[in-house]
């Protein structure tokens, strides 16, 4: 009967717990910085890179189906819509007369949860329906093509995506109309006078 | 008994068919007046209302698309295209937006009775000089299902259902753009 105590912090063939715990941790900690600063460089390329995002296309760009989803995209002076599958349809970048953002809530779902909220009991589905939305951006781009008729287009982005396509446009070469720019500086004007 | 039925099933068809004749002959005349026009879509201008430049977007393109669809012109122009000077018979579609109201299609979902978009506009069909062939107020509105920008397409449908209604004839000598509260009265043909 000749029992050996071995403290909590030792394993039964005397090794630290302690210190074995310390250098798991390290190992996480030195991934964890690695993962962090990969992240930031393909950032930092992104940054650099020109705009690509899937988007709905909802109306309007000429040569595409309505309520299609596909990549839009900025390929040299040109911005490109891309269905999967199908060729990809182009407007020169010069030729963009007006690019204004705006905002959309959409219900998410379709058509199922649709039917499924008219299907819950005891009027369930309008319960649903407060948490089953999303915000969205919407571009709204105005361009003419060779002929000189005007055309419009209307793409639906992930929230935040909006701001950083018109920002490309722009630096490309896509006009803003000054309406659009007075509009938005009169409406920050008057809620900075409401506060 | 069974020869009054008879008579009776017989009366009822020959009314059938009397009135998909006259049906059919009211509409003739119509689509073959017309055929000579062709259709100039111009931008939407938003006047004092402060809509979101996706709607406007839309209700231009939304024109476009029903327009093309009621096949009661010959061609259908857009804003600014050259190719619609060289057309002798040309109409121009002008649309003034009168009144928004800005929906929710979450509320909708919610509470049903509220959060419509609501949507009024002015619209003028006038020769190149100016005469007026139609003149009307119309509206587009999403009070239950479907997304906001519905009401653009609602709104189109409703302009082109009435122009491919309509005789199309000149109304008045050349007028003025579109004055105010007086021209909101409809004036059709």
């Amino acid at each position: 009967m000749n029992h050996t105590t071995t403290p909590w912090y030792r394993t039964a063939d005397g090794h630290s717990l302690i210190r074995r715990s310390a250098i798991a941790l390290l190992v996480v900690m030195f991934w964890w910085a690695i993962l962090t600063h990969a992240q930031d460089v393909s950032q930092a390329n992104n940054s650099n890179k020109s705009f690509s995002a899937r988007t709905t296309h909802l109306l309007g760009f000429e040569g595409s189906l309505n309520n299609a989803n596909g990549t839009l995209s900025i390929q040299g002076d040109s911005l490109q819509f891309q269905k999967d599958g199908k060729p990809a349809v182009q407007v020169p970048i010069a030729s963009v007369e007006n690019v204004s953002l705006g905002q959309q809530d959409k219900q998410v779902g379709g058509k199922a949860m649709t039917l499924g909220k008219a299907a819950a009991p005891f009027g369930g589905g309008r319960a649903v329906s407060l948490f089953a939305h999303k915000k969205y951006d919407t571009v709204a781009l105005e361009y003419v093509d060779a002929n000189g008729a005007l055309h419009g287009a209307l793409f639906q982005l992930n929230k935040g995506q909006g701001e950083a396509l018109k920002n490309d446009l722009v630096a490309k070469g896509a006009r803003v109309s000054k309406s659009d720019e007075s509009g938005k500086q009169s409406k920050a004007e008057v809620s900075n006078e409401n506060k | 008994m069974k020869i009054s039925k008879g008579i009776s099933l017989f009366g009822l068809a020959a009314v059938v068919l009397m009135m998909t004749i006259a049906a059919k002959c009211s509409t003739k005349p119509e689509n073959s007046s017309n055929a000579r026009w062709s259709v100039q879509v111009d931008r939407v201008d938003p006047g004092d209302v402060d809509l979101e430049p996706s709607f406007r977007i839309a209700i231009y393109e939304s024109l476009l698309d029903e327009l093309n669809k009621t096949k009661r012109f010959k061609q259908v122009f857009r804003d600014g295209d050259r190719s619609a000077s060289e057309v002798s018979d040309l109409l121009i579609l002008k649309t003034t937006v009168q009144k928004y109201t800005a929906g929710s299609e979450t509320r909708r979902a919610v509470t049903t009775i509220s959060g419509a978009t609501k949507l009024t506009v002015g619209s003028q069909l006038v020769t190149r000089d100016g005469q007026v062939i139609l003149e009307r107020n119309f509206d587009g509105n999403v009070r239950f299902m479907g997304n906001n920008l519905r009401a653009t397409h609602n709104l189109a449908h409703n302009v082109a259902k009435t122009i491919k209604q309509s005789r199309l004839q000149v109304l008045s000598q050349p007028a003025p753009a579109q004055s105010g509260e007086g021209s909101a009265s409809s004036k059709r043909t």
